[in-house]
Formats: structure tokens, C-alpha cells, sequence
């Protein structure tokens, strides 16, 4: 700019010059005074240009130290709105936060629901009975033929800083309503506590507290089944302990109604004390980053005091109906492995479970409640295990073995012996699943299975029995949570 | 009985020489835990959840994260649902009353910043929507500096004795990060402009930062993994609006992108997805200056 104006002014005097030496008359009559005047002049004019031209300079400097300061006070200026637009959001989301409880729908708690159907294809006329097995067929499974699965409702919330409340009620395709879950949890013990009570699923075993929505195969694992009656829950209270570790210690104790005799059956209770009792320890941890682990031991109590249990016939062939009087205890070893490459399981990752269950039964058995009505004392010494693959090897599929075993064991029942056989079978079945999963949300399944889990009671010969579901299962509302 | 007793002291032992530090901080995401450390230094112990070769979505409420949970003073996380699978059960699990929802101790960083991409219309027909907005906040130079005053204001609170030096090295943090965040844009001055596809929405607040475009994901939706009908489309695309870059997480499969690329003939780039996605992404400074130089020599600049 600056250097503009410079040029400028040489311009200007140029052309003074050049328009002086026109204008006059004749350089040749020109005398030396009137030269001198000229020079004077001219030297007059460049000055009082020259004296011009600096002041303009000066105003110009002036206005432009005048935009620098100003540009400065422009960016402070920004950096000062930025501040207060941080501020503003932070006072938005607090106002945001703080407006939350003020409408009534934003206290609703958590609404998920799961709908699910299968299509079962079964050998032979399904029957839920395991020789060998007393109240087997306690437990549910699977229809034959396309059927709605039970629609699973689950609401949770905060009920005040101190307490969690959940819900998670049963709709079945019978048009029933179940409780399967509906307790408190605290959520201010500390020190590592929880009290849990109400109607919850026991913490035994490492499938058990898991809803059938999130197994991995459509159907309970034999011993599950036979021993825990799919998944083993009670009213009453729990108490947990995580351990200040670095690693996971976790020790639990159930104290209960004993609504259900597990494995055998519901019974109708009339004491006021506890029926039911459970103890169990978990220790877990990472090897790296690609494996995570955790090792269970479980053992859970029970007597029928009060009550009896009612049991189908265990060979199911005679349709007797038997009962039984007295205690049950099991003891159970569950351990799963798991790995994802880096510990991301996007992409890929498998899932290894075990878990191994023993039940002792003592007590008083009624052989044919409505005809010979023989009671004896009884005992049996029974055991089961099942071993479990699963592998994502897509961000879609996942697919799925497992093996299941139960032994008899040893059954004595006494006098009652001599009308009931006591067959020494081993129940065996192997189980392949393949998934789809569009999404963390949707799953649509199938699975097949070869199971030999009864024999003939007069020629001792094993039925094989195939199996095969088509299943869907999918999750509405809030987020589900992603077990270990 | 003697060999419990010596079991019981060996854990009482065990459980106290890990709480040499004044404050136990579980950090769910690296960036947080990288922040504690830039805030605390030496006075917090900090495990951090998960890693930058993990979807964050998609942990599991593992037995070790329940036991650090059981063991910490403060818990940050990012918030705005980016842990709902697992976090809310680690807490319940963990039973420790000092984290939990609604206490000091459980700090979600989203609610403390502002939130870009906020959905308008909340449906999961959208794939898995955070209606919250993009809970990917750690590549805003703006967020992070929000997320540093909270965590230094939480740090005070629960260990009032290290409230100076919080202030201290917040002060010392913020400095220099207003200088990053400066030499950044200045750095980043060629990516302005620059049309860009990502494979999920991991870095639109990088993008909005730096000036970049964005032309699409490589997601169909949210959550939803890249199809071939999802890349053929945005081969379509570059027609009408060409891409110059493809980027993609370090988590991420390089498969999506690298067939778009080779088609579309742009580049395509992994960048770290937090702190420790790539070696030269060792901290919160690391991880930005690794980004940016990575797009720069991508883009041939």
C-alpha cells in the first residue's frame, strides 16, 4: 500500500513538471529571477506535497495498527465465544439432565421383549422323560411342529439410589403369565456386597442364570435339564462378595422357599423357615488378551419337609404316578473359556463351556399313589456333564457342538425295587447348531440333534431319537446386556 | 486351618500392595484412561477396560472387568450408550457403591460435552443408533478438553489432598494441548476439503475438526457390517461425489476397505481407533498426531 502511494507520488511530481515546462511561454526569455521563482515554487509544492503525503502515511499507519489491533480483539473475541459456547453446552446438558426427571416417561424403566417361535421336527413322539431319571419329565421342551416360544417381558430401572428393581415375566403360548424373575437388587452396599431378593435365577452352574434367549443351543443341555429343570430359580434371598482382587473372586449364598424340587417339580409349601439353600464361588480372569476364563463350584440343598413331590413314572411307560419325601443335594464345576483374536470379538471368537453336576436324593418313596401306595426308604447317587463349542467365524454365523452325557448311577429303593426296575443307562446326545445374526438383535437358528436318552424297559434296547428345530429369536427395546 | 489362614493373609496382601496410589481409576475406553493419567500422573492407578483392538460395542462384562470395577474410586467412561452391553453389568456385578449410576464416582464424559450426530428420528430399522448422538468423542481436540476439566473436577472431589496438582497439571495439560490442537490445524491444512468415507462413524468428529467431507460410511448402518450391495453403491457415488479417502479403525477389517480402494482407486488408511492402536499412538497426543500424519501421507502430502 504503502509502496503504492510512493510510486504515486512520483507520478504526481512528473507530471507537475511536465505540465510546468508546457505552460511556459519560452524557456529562451526566461530570466534567471524568474527561474529562481520557479525552483522556489516548485520546491514550495514538493514540499507542502511531500509534507501531504506524510501525513497521509501516518493516518494510513494509523488506521492499520488500528485493524490489527482489532483483528486481535476479533480471535480473543472467538476464543471467548468458544469458551461460552462450551459452557453453554455444558449448562444444555446439565438443564438437559436436569429436565429428565421432570417428564414422566423419561422415569420409565428399561422395556425390553424377546419374541421367539420354533419349528420342531421330532423321530418319535417327543417325551421329556431321561431313563433312569426320577421327575425328568418336570422340565419343558421344546413342541413339535411350528409353535410360539415364550415371549419374555423385561423391565428394569433404579427404584432410589439404594435399590435396582427388574421384571421378567413369561408369556407362554398356552396364554399364561409366568413370574420368572422379579427382584430387588442393592446397588449402595458396597465393600463388594449385593443383596438380592425376591424371585430370581439361582446363581448355580454357569448356564443357569442365563435365559433361554441367550443359550446357545435351542434346547437345555441333558443334565440342565434333568437336574436343574432348565434353569433353577426360587424366592427368597441372595447375598454375593466380590473380593478386592485383581483378579474376579466372586462368592454367593442363596437362602429359599424351595419352590421347585429342581429337576423334579414344584412343591406347595406350608413352613415358615427355608427350604432351599445354595452356596457358590466363581474366580475368572484374562490370559492375555485373546482368552478370557472363568471356573465355578456350586452346591445346592434341598428338602421337601412340608410337602412331597410328585413324580411321573421315571420309565414312562406304566404312567404310575410316585412321590417323593425328603432331601436332594447337588453339587456342580462349571468352566468356560473364551477367545477372540486381540480380544475383539467382531469377527471371530469362540466360546468353550463345561459343566458337571452331581445329585444325591435320600429319602421316602411312594411307589403307585393310587393303587399299591407302597412307601420306602429310597437313595440315588446320579451325575451328568455336557461339553460345548461355539464359534463366530463371521460377523453373521456363528455355529455350535455339543455333548452330553448322564449316568443313572446307583438307585436303591428299597422295597419298592421289586416293581420298579432300576436300569444302569448312560443317556448320551450330540447337538449341532448353526446361527444367523443379522444384527446383535435377531437370530434365526437351526439345530439338529441325535439323542439316546431311553430304553425299552423290557428289552433294554436304546431308542434313538432325531431332533431338529428351526428357531427365531428376537430382542425389542432396550439393550440386552452382554454376559460373560 | 493354618493353610486357609495362610491363604487369607497371601489375599489380604495381594489386596492391599495393589492400592499404592491415592485413587483407584477404572477407565473404560484408552483415550480416558491416557486423559487420568495426563490430570492425576503418579497419584492414580489406572486400569483401563478395553483396548484400540477392540469394538467397544461389543465387550463383554468379562470376570477381570468386574474384579478392577470392584477395586476403583472413579469410573470414566464415554457415556451416551457406547457401553450399554456391558457396563451397567459390571457395575451391578462389581458391588461397589462407589461407581455406581448417579454417584461422583461414575463419570460419563458425554454429558459434558457437545455431542454431534444426534439422531432425530430413533428407530433400530437405523441399525444401532446411539440416541444420544456419536458417542466417538475422542477424536474432538474440543471434547477432550472439556472431558480433562471434569475428570480433573471428579479427581478433586474424591482425593481432596491432590486438588492442587490436578489443578496443576490440568493447567500444565490444557496448555499444551490449546498448542496440539493449534500445530494440528496448521499440520492438517491439505486434508481441508477432503472428501472422506468411513468404515463406521468412528472419526466424524476428526473430520468436522479438521474440515474434512464426509461422503458416507462403509456401513450400511450403524453397526451393520459393510455388504457388497453397501460398496457398490458408494463405487456409484464416486461418480457424482468422489472420495479421495477411505479410513477405517484398528479393530476394523481391512477387507471393506481395501476393495472399495482398489476399485474406487483412492487410498485407504487405518487409523488408530484411541490410544494404542498404533505404535506411534502411545497417548492422547500420540493418537492425534499419528491420525493426521497417516491421512497426509495418504493423500500424498
Amino acid at each position: 500500500m504503502r509502496l503504492k502511494l510512493q510510486m504515486k507520488q512520483g507520478s504526481l511530481l512528473g507530471l507537475l513538471g511536465v505540465g510546468l515546462l508546457c505552460t511556459s511561454p519560452s524557456l529562451g526569455f526566461a530570466q534567471n529571477a524568474e527561474l529562481e521563482q520557479i525552483r522556489r515554487q516548485l520546491t514550495e509544492l514538493r514540499n507542502d506535497y511531500e509534507s501531504r503525503i506524510r501525513a497521509l502515511e501516518d493516518q494510513l499507519r494509523a488506521a492499520e495498527d488500528l485493524a490489527k489491533s482489532s483483528q486481535q480483539a476479533a480471535s480473543e473475541a472467538a476464543a471467548a465465544a468458544e469458551r461460552l459456547e462450551s459452557a453453554v453446552t455444558q449448562v444444555q446438558n446439565t438443564a438437559a439432565a436436569a429436565q429428565r426427571p421432570a417428564s414422566q416417561t423419561a422415569l420409565n424403566p428399561a422395556i425390553s421383549v424377546i419374541l421367539n417361535g420354533t419349528w420342531g421336527l421330532y423321530e418319535s413322539d417327543p417325551t421329556t422323560q431321561i431313563t433312569g431319571f426320577l421327575g425328568s419329565g418336570a422340565s419343558e421342551i421344546l413342541p413339535r411342529g411350528p409353535s410360539l416360544g415364550e415371549s419374555e417381558l423385561f423391565l428394569s430401572a433404579s427404584v432410589d439410589p439404594y435399590f435396582r428393581g427388574s421384571l421378567m415375566a413369561s408369556l407362554t403360548p398356552d396364554n399364561e403369565v409366568e413370574v420368572e424373575e422379579a427382584f430387588f437388587e442393592t446397588l449402595s452396599l458396597g465393600g463388594g456386597f449385593t443383596l438380592k431378593g425376591g424371585r430370581f435365577l439361582s446363581g448355580i452352574g454357569y448356564w443357569n442364570a442365563q435365559h433361554p434367549h441367550t443359550w446357545d443351543f435351542a434346547e437345555a443341555s441333558l443334565v440342565q435339564r434333568a437336574f436343574l429343570g432348565n434353569n433353577y430359580g426360587d424366592d427368597g434371598l441372595q447375598l454375593r462378595w466380590v473380593a478386592p482382587l485383581p483378579f474376579f473372586l466372586q462368592l454367593g449364598t442363596e437362602v429359599g422357599r424351595g419352590r421347585d424340587f429342581a429337576g423334579m417339580g414344584e412343591i406347595e409349601r406350608n413352613n415358615n423357615g427355608a427350604n432351599s439353600w445354595a452356596l457358590f464361588a466363581k474366580v475368572g480372569g484374562d490370559i492375555g488378551t485373546s482368552y478370557s476364563w472363568q471356573l465355578g463350584a456350586s452346591h445346592l440343598r434341598q428338602k421337601t419337609e412340608s410337602g412331597v413331590v410328585p413324580l411321573f413314572d421315571y420309565d414312562d411307560l406304566s404312567g404310575l404316578q410316585n412321590r417323593f419325601a425328603g432331601r436332594q443335594r447337588i453339587w456342580g464345576a462349571d468352566l468356560v473359556i473364551k477367545w477372540a483374536p486381540d480380544g475383539n470379538p467382531l469377527y471371530q471368537n469362540f466360546r468353550f463351556a463345561t459343566e458337571y453336576h452331581r445329585r444325591k436324593v435320600d429319602g421316602q418313596f411312594t411307589f403307585d399313589t393310587t393303587g399299591l401306595n407302597q412307601t420306602d426308604a429310597a437313595k440315588a447317587a446320579q451325575s451328568g456333564w455336557y461339553v460345548q463349542g461355539v464359534y463366530q467365524f463371521h460377523p453373521y454365523w456363528r455355529a455350535g457342538l455339543r455333548y452330553d452325557r448322564l449316568s443313572s448311577g446307583t438307585v436303591d429303593l428299597g422295597a419298592n425295587a421289586a416293581y420298579l426296575s432300576v436300569p444302569d443307562f448312560d443317556a448320551t446326545r450330540l447337538t449341532f447348531m448353526a446361527d444367523y445374526n443379522p444384527s446383535e438383535f435377531s437370530r434365526i437358528r437351526a439345530e439338529i440333534s441325535e439323542g439316546r436318552t431311553r430304553q425299552v424297559p423290557a428289552t433294554g434296547e436304546t431308542v434313538s431319537d432325531t431332533i431338529a428345530f428351526v428357531q427365531y429369536i428376537f430382542s425389542l427395546g432396550a439393550h440386552g446386556a452382554h454376559q460373560f | 486351618m493354618k493353610a486357609i489362614l495362610r491363604c487369607a493373609v497371601f489375599v489380604w496382601l495381594a489386596a492391599t500392595s495393589s492400592a499404592h496410589a491415592a485413587i483407584n481409576v477404572f477407565a473404560c475406553e484408552q483415550e480416558w484412561g491416557s486423559l487420568v493419567k495426563e490430570v492425576a500422573g503418579a497419584r492414580a492407578d489406572v486400569y483401563v477396560a478395553t483396548t484400540a483392538a477392540q469394538d467397544i460395542h461389543k465387550i463383554q462384562a468379562r470376570p477381570s472387568l468386574i474384579a478392577r470395577a470392584r477395586l476403583a474410586d472413579l469410573a470414566v467412561c464415554t457415556g451416551a450408550d457406547l457401553e450399554i452391553g456391558w457396563m451397567p453389568l459390571v457395575l451391578t456385578q462389581s458391588g461397589n457403591a462407589k461407581i455406581q449410576l448417579g454417584t461422583r464416582g461414575f463419570l460419563e464424559v458425554s454429558n459434558y460435552v457437545p455431542l454431534i450426530e444426534v439422531p432425530t428420528v430413533i428407530d433400530r430399522a437405523m441399525g444401532d443408533v446411539h440416541p444420544r448422538g456419536n458417542p466417538h468423542i475422542q477424536w474432538g481436540p474440543r471434547q477432550i478438553q472439556l472431558a480433562a476439566n471434569e475428570i480433573a473436577k471428579r479427581l478433586a472431589e474424591i482425593d481432596a489432598a491432590g486438588s492442587a496438582e490436578y489443578q496443576r497439571r490440568l493447567a500444565d495439560f490444557t496448555a499444551r494441548w490449546t498448542a496440539a490442537t493449534a500445530r494440528w490445524s496448521q499440520l492438517a491444512a491439505p486434508l481441508k476439503g477432503v472428501s472422506v468415507i468411513q468404515h463406521h462413524v468412528n472419526y466424524s468428529y476428526l473430520i468436522a475438526f479438521l474440515g474434512m467431507r464426509l461422503a458416507g460410511t462403509l456401513e450400511p448402518k450403524p453397526g451393520v457390517e459393510p455388504t457388497a450391495s453397501r460398496l457398490n453403491d458408494l463405487i456409484q457415488q464416486q461418480a457424482s461425489n468422489p472420495a479421495k479417502l477411505i479410513v477405517r479403525s484398528s479393530y476394523h477389517s481391512s477387507a471393506p476397505s481395501e476393495w472399495l480402494a482398489e476399485r474406487a482407486n483412492i487410498p485407504a488408511v487405518m487409523l488408530p481407533a484411541t490410544v494404542g492402536g498404533t505404535a506411534v499412538a502411545g497417548d492422547i497426543f500420540g493418537m492425534y498426531d499419528d491420525a493426521i500424519r497417516r491421512m497426509l501421507s495418504a493423500i500424498g502430502s
